[in-house]
């Protein structure tokens, strides 16, 4: 069903959140009937959803909410409006095409992701291995999946007395696996984490897969993870397409092109006329055709910018831009503006490879990252799809998406240098920088920096400053950490320190003789 | 005995200390700036004052009446003659001035605005606050009140306050004395002290402006008496007499009326001099300096950074009972154990507390001396003190012996020499994970080094070139336990972070154990008993008769290390890739080991069953026997390792390289080829005809074809030579066996050395476009940019020798610059990690009590206890069940 996506309200929602039920009379034409619509006050991301009672032309009504004093064209009467968790416009098209910026009023249909992985997975698990899971659960073990339906299988074929003696024996190993309360897991994982760093290589960049794109790695991508960077040195991106679309070649360089960044100055040359005080942008023949870019697309790309007039003369095969004000510095700074502006592709994406499998799918990987509107594409598989900028997941999918990608990071980097890490103590990791809810570094700016204790900030880094601040705080410590023990030297409160043992004595008269 | 009750202090509550509080701690009040009169002797209410505490033996305090090593020092204080500025607390004074209202002294904001605000700042509940969220709302609210032109409680006009950096306020250009400050700070009620994040049960913001200034006690800065027998004070001693003197004579110039001028310049001298005091690195004044010109070391520098006194001093302290030497190898020695110089175990002691079971012992033990050998001359302890319950101690000489023997009661404490058996830490810096620091029981041995297992080295990252290590005697019997049953080297042999043992054979061990069982050769029967004298084994091997005479086959000399019901299959190194038949081995299932009911059938030993980090065998004899059998296994398999090498003879030189003449001009027209290969393309090149690859310049094409080209050479080369180069040659023997090196070296060493490269490019940096002058410029051909087609046997010419250092030399930066970021990753790492715990029912949680993990690791097993990573490892338990039921 289309809904009607309304713009231009900012300064008037207030006063239709106040008289709800109300009618608002906009400036423009509406066709066609809504029932409900969504309010975006920022182009970006819809926060009110509408219930409309209907559209109507305009006609002069004493309740009515204004848009503006005149030219009223049409009123909207909404009966209801609250607000939602933010939906990206994007979510929004228009027949086919995908709704990114609304102008002032749009009509569209939201269309959700689907998400198939998730049942794909969970029909995996068949019912008696999870009864089986379960069954030995109660018990605080957990037994992996694997391991459980190759049980059942055992049963069926060898027989119950020999699957019991399995399934004992397997229960017991688990049991003896189990970590001892108290265990300082921190420090373990923290051990194994940066002994193997003194065994990684520096080298900043290699070659993962695919030569034309440079991916940090070694010790400088480990402590890039850890630091969790705004942006890392090499962004890349790794893009699966969708199944039905992954072994056909020509749809896999059609997304190729369609997500490469072009900008002016890859496919032009820029000419500064300061008599005139005009730009001249001379595309260059071969790089148009090697980008698939015509000069209509460049000169509706410059159509868009404002502050320039721009003066197509397609005979000649050039474009020519007048800034709107004379003047020596527009001239330049509209130079300089529009060498960088993008004409097609993905902001960001500087270059876009795809290498074909073994297996004869195809995988485009890139140089430079922007994963929000790389999901966007229909072809893309936004399942499998990721980027190695732990950051920008966080920001488009979340915490827990943010959280499996330090881990899968941490663990790329290690795998890729021959390292053997468990699994266990990068999952630490991964959960100690976002439990809280953001990404927080490892170091004085993130996990160190916030830590409770005085004097466990105090010996780590900028002494005086905690110092100083807990005295105007009043600040207390509560001596529950290593570092704080350590240093009033007291025993630590991990391990056999948390613990108190009490010897009873029994039969005190024996023990004296 | 005290030490019954443990206590623990519950809380340390951080404050400012008021100037009134500062003069009730003081002792005394500092007048004079001199330290000592004539003869020596500290001058009263001077800097070194009797009441602050001794630091002379032989004087007593004045306040406690304590002696030098009980006296703990008192504070006395300085009353400045005006107030100065605390340099720790600029910004907290400016964004004071700035948000209050210079006539009022109240918070730049509405009464509605404080409402709204207090709600979330309830007074009472301040320390209960989170300490970011307070710092980040009082930034919120300062900035609002800094726009704020007019108070709106009283209608003043306010001005902006500038700060001239480091200690000056001005409002419009005129300076604002500290007086004036502190006047203005007063005046802020304690009502609006949240708003700033200040606690108001404990600061007060004019506490801020310094009045008094107090005087740490003599032990925090004691004097040093140099040879000459002159006196050389502390720095802090030092800045403290520059205050005193200025506060003296700022307070004469005030008091007898001088210039205005003056009196400000002495008090802006006062202010650095109290400013230096603090912090003599503040930004935008000199360092005040000693005499030498050495910058002072004053309060910040004292307790900032590394040398600093939490990261040197709390954090980590120097022990006693310790000792450091060289350490070498002792193959004869089983892993838990350590090689300790008799030198060092007369020093290292273990106090002994006298009881009526061990009275009579430990008076033997006294009688015997300093120095007790038994009648062969071999080392026995002896007590090297006695310690009285009132705390005497008693050398204990050879002369005195006999006497303090009969004097030992029960209480009494003995230092005790170490013996044989003790249990001690053994450390190997850097210590970047548990097992640098395990516990080994002690060996008395001749020499002057510790010696150690070689299975060891591992995880203690350490060899013989002239590494030292660190062994610490433990004192306590609770610390003696917990080595014992938690830090010995046996319990260490799975590492916590891969599931897999780091404990195992190397190098010779593993060289030893392939040729022992690689095609199961046969051994005369003295060989084998020579053999077996090695080992604690009580069982004999299996034999065959033949011509009346015993032979042994070199998988069931091995078999004897095994436990009777051990079963194992894997695959060797050796067979590492081969799928129906290994092309190393003579039967087609010796690719796999396979070992049934502690009898090895088939395969070859090599590192992958019995190395560090992949070592089969051993994890699995670790998992089904105990840390105890595993630790008897690697000893055996090391001395059976020594044994049978040194009895069979190994040995590897350049003459392992030799191949044949034609294989030599194979490699020398691979080299060819590929000079040619790279000239041709550059010539394409030249020509403007190359064709670059999508996404790369013409440039870097280039280079990645020319790379590929010679490594494709270096690859051939390396597979003529390693042709000629069968498992009979030891130098295959040790790459194939994964003792020592790859077959990569080998293929340098008698094939072609190959491309030399920087940063993974080939060598391109030195003269203007050339590598060398010997080149031409603009010469990006094979030779000029580090192509060496020698091999290292052949020898490299002085060209490629100059090619081959540059690349060299990268891998000696690459080390220095790692180890440094790695080690800062790593404490940063720690830091961040350090407080998290198991819970009793495996949460992980941190010290505030925050839930990090449900069930740790989401699976709640421990990774040292895993199977390399996997819960459990159902082949090897399938494996095993079907070996018992046969």
């Amino acid at each position: 069903m289309d809904s009607l996506i309304i713009k231009d309200v900012k300064a008037n929602i207030e006063k239709i959140k106040k008289q709800i039920p109300c009618s608002y009379a906009v400036d423009y034409d509406i066709t066609g009937d809504f029932k409900e619509g969504y309010i975006t006050l920022d182009k970006k991301n819809m926060i009110y959803k509408i219930s409309i009672d209907g559209i109507e032309p305009y006609h002069e009504d004493k309740n009515l909410t204004l848009k503006k004093k005149t030219g009223l064209k049409s009123i909207i009467k909404i009966s209801e409006i609250k607000e939602i968790d933010p939906l990206s416009v994007a979510e929004f098209r228009v027949g086919k095409r995908k709704l990114k910026e609304v102008l002032t009023f749009e009509k569209a249909e939201r269309t959700s992701i689907k998400i198939t992985k998730k049942q794909e997975y969970s029909s995996k698990i068949d019912k008696s291995s999870m009864e089986l899971i379960n069954k030995i659960g109660a018990d605080g073990i957990k037994i992996p999946l694997e391991s459980a339906t190759r049980l059942l299988e055992l049963k069926e074929k060898k027989g119950i007395k020999y699957y019991n003696k399995v399934l004992d024996r397997v229960v017991s190993e688990i049991k003896k696996r189990q970590v001892d309360p108290y265990e300082a897991v921190g420090i373990i994982a923290a051990q194994s984490i940066g002994e193997p760093g003194t065994q990684m290589t520096m080298r900043t960049f290699h070659f993962a897969g695919v030569r034309e794109v440079n991916v940090t790695l070694g010790l400088p991508r480990l402590i890039e993870i850890v630091d969790a960077r705004r942006t890392p040195s090499t962004p890349t991106m790794t893009i699966f397409l969708k199944p039905e679309f992954e072994k056909d070649e020509e749809v896999t360089s059609r997304v190729v092109k369609e997500i490469e960044n072009t900008s002016i100055i890859d496919i032009c040359d820029i000419e500064t006329d300061v008599e005139d005080m005009t730009l001249t942008i001379k595309p260059i023949k071969e790089r148009l055709k090697e980008r698939m870019v015509v000069l209509p697309d460049i000169v509706d790309a410059l159509g868009r910018e404002k502050g320039i007039t721009v003066l197509p003369e397609e005979s000649k095969g050039r474009v020519i831009i007048k800034p709107q004000q004379d003047s020596y510095k527009r001239l330049y700074a509209t130079q300089e503006r529009l060498k960088t502006l993008t004409i097609k592709g993905i902001n960001g994406i500087k270059r876009a490879i795809s290498r074909k499998q073994n297996d004869g799918r195809w995988i485009i990987y890139t140089q430079g990252s922007n994963l929000r509107e790389v999901l966007e594409i229909d072809e893309v598989d936004s399942s499998r799809t990721f980027t190695n900028d732990i950051v920008e997941i966080g920001q488009v999918l979340g915490i827990e998406a943010a959280r499996n990608a330090i881990l899968n990071e941490a663990k790329r980097t290690l795998e890729e240098q021959g390292l053997e890490v468990d699994l266990r103590h990068l999952m630490l990791v991964a959960d100690m920088m976002s439990f809280e809810g953001s990404i927080r570094a490892v170091g004085r700016q993130g996990i160190s920096g916030k830590k409770n204790s005085v004097l466990a900030r105090a010996a780590f880094e900028i002494t005086t400053k905690h110092l100083l601040r807990a005295g105007l705080m009043g600040e207390s410590d509560s001596l529950a950490g290593v570092a704080e023990n350590i240093i009033v030297g007291q025993p630590i409160t991990l391990g056999t320190g948390a613990i108190h043992l009490v010897y009873k004595r029994e039969n005190t008269e024996k023990q004296v003789q | 005995m005290s030490s019954w009750i443990s206590k623990r202090i519950s809380k340390i509550q951080f404050a400012l200390l008021s100037p009134d509080e500062i003069r009730k701690m003081s002792q005394v009040k500092v007048i004079t700036a001199d330290t000592y009169d004539d003869d020596g002797y500290p001058i009263e209410r001077g800097l070194m004052d009797l009441h602050m505490g001794v630091i002379e033996p032989g004087l007593k305090c004045a306040t406690c009446g304590g002696k030098v090593d009980e006296c703990p020092g008192h504070f006395g204080h300085i009353e400045l003659a005006m107030p100065v500025v605390h340099v720790g607390f600029i910004k907290e004074i400016k964004t004071f001035l700035e948000s209050t209202c210079k006539v009022c002294g109240r918070i730049k904001l509405t009464d509605d605005e404080i409402k709204s605000y207090s709600a979330t700042l309830n007074d009472a509940a301040f320390s209960d606050l989170d300490p970011d969220g307070l710092a980040s709302r009082s930034k919120k609210v300062t900035d609002q009140c800094t726009q704020r032109l007019v108070c709106p409680h009283c209608g003043a006009q306010q001005i902006k306050v500038i700060l001239d950096k480091p200690t000056t306020f001005r409002e419009e250009g005129i300076k604002i004395t500290p007086k004036e400050i502190r006047e203005r700070l007063e005046r802020i009620p304690d009502s609006d002290l949240a708003f700033f994040g200040l606690n108001r049960e404990v600061a007060r913001p004019e506490w801020m402006i310094l009045m008094v200034l107090p005087v740490p006690p003599l032990n925090v800065r004691p004097s040093i008496t140099l040879e000459t027998g002159e006196r050389s004070e502390d720095d802090l001693t030092h800045k403290l007499v520059d205050i005193i003197r200025i506060s003296q004579r700022l307070r004469e110039s005030r008091d007898n009326g001088s210039p205005q001028l003056i009196i400000e310049d002495l008090w802006d001298l006062l202010q650095f001099h109290v400013t230096t005091y603090f912090d003599n690195q503040t930004a935008g004044i000199p360092p005040a300096r000693h005499r030498s010109g050495r910058p002072l070391k004053t309060l910040v520098q004292r307790m900032k950074g590394k040398e600093g006194r939490f990261r040197s001093n709390l954090s980590g302290k120097r022990v006693n009972f310790s000792a450091r030497t060289v350490i070498s190898p002792e193959p004869f020695l089983s892993v838990n154990e350590v090689g300790v110089p008799e030198k060092a175990a007369r020093e290292l002691t273990i106090p002994v507390t006298i009881n009526q079971f061990n009275l009579d012992v430990m008076r033997e033990w006294v009688k015997r001396g300093p120095e007790p050998r038994d009648e062969f001359g071999k080392y026995m302890s002896g007590v090297n003190y006695i310690i009285r319950p009132d705390g005497r101690r008693v050398k204990v000489t050879i002369s005195n012996a006999e006497e303090n023997s009969k004097r030992l009661e029960i209480g009494w404490v003995v230092e005790r020499q170490l013996s044989e058996g003790d249990i001690v830490l053994f450390n190997r810096q850097p210590s970047l994970h548990r097992m640098s620091m395990m516990g080994h029981s002690v060996r008395i041995l001749n020499g002057q080094t510790f010696r150690f297992n070689l299975a060891v080295c591992t995880p203690y990252n350490a060899d013989f070139d002239g590494d030292e290590m660190n062994l610490h005697v433990l004192q306590k019997e609770e610390a003696r336990a917990e080595a014992r049953i938690i830090m010995k080297v046996q319990e260490q042999i799975m590492s916590p972070r891969f599931g897999g043992p780091i404990i195992g054979g190397i190098h010779d061990h593993i060289t030893s154990m392939f040729l022992l069982t690689h095609g199961n050769p046969e051994f005369p029967e003295e060989d084998v008993i020579h053999m077996m004298s090695y080992l604690e084994i009580n069982e004999p091997p299996e034999f065959i008769m033949r011509d009346g005479k015993k032979y042994f086959k070199g998988r069931d000399i091995f078999s004897a290390l095994l436990p009777g019901d051990f079963n194992l299959k894997f695959r060797s190194k050796l067979c590492a890739g081969a799928k129906e038949k290994c092309e190393y081995e003579d039967d087609p299932a010796d690719k796999d080991v396979i070992i049934i009911n502690g009898k090895m059938v088939h395969g070859t030993i090599d590192e992958e069953a019995i190395g560090p980090f992949s070592g089969q065998i051993i994890d699995k004899i670790f998992r089904k026997y105990g840390p105890q059998e595993a630790a008897k296994f690697i000893d055996n398999v090391t001395r059976l390792g020594v044994a049978f090498i040194s009895q069979r003879g190994f040995s590897t030189g350049i003459g392992d390289y030799d191949i044949p003449e034609n294989a030599i001009s194979d490699i020398l027209q691979v080299s060819n080829e590929a000079v040619e290969k790279v000239g041709k393309n550059i010539e394409i090149y030249n020509a403007g005809q190359f064709q670059s690859s999508p996404g790369r310049s013409v440039e870097e094409t280039l280079e990645i074809e020319i790379m590929s080209i010679t490594g494709h050479a270096r690859d051939e080369s390396g597979k003529i030579a390693s042709a000629y180069l069968g498992l009979t040659n030891p130098s295959v023997i040790m790459a194939r066996s994964g003792a020592r090196a790859k077959m990569l070296n080998i293929s340098e060493v008698a094939g072609m050395v190959g491309q030399q490269s920087v940063r993974g490019e080939r060598l391109n940096r030195g003269y203007t476009q050339r590598t060398l002058p010997h080149f031409k410029k603009g010469d990006i051909g094979a030779n000029a940019r580090g192509f060496v087609k020698s091999s290292y046997k052949d020898g490299l010419n002085p060209l490629e020798y100059f090619m081959h250092s540059i690349g060299g030399r990268e891998g000696l930066v690459d080390i220095a610059v790692r180890t440094s970021r790695s080690g800062y990753m790593q404490r940063r790492l720690i830091n961040a990690f350090e407080d998290l715990k198991v819970d009793e029912d495996r949460k992980v949680t941190d010290t505030v009590g925050s839930i990090i993990q449900f069930d740790y690791g989401e699976d709640g097993v421990d990774p040292t206890r895993s199977n390399k990573g996997k819960t459990v490892d159902l082949d090897y338990i399938l494996f095993d069940i079907d070996q018992e039921e046969k």
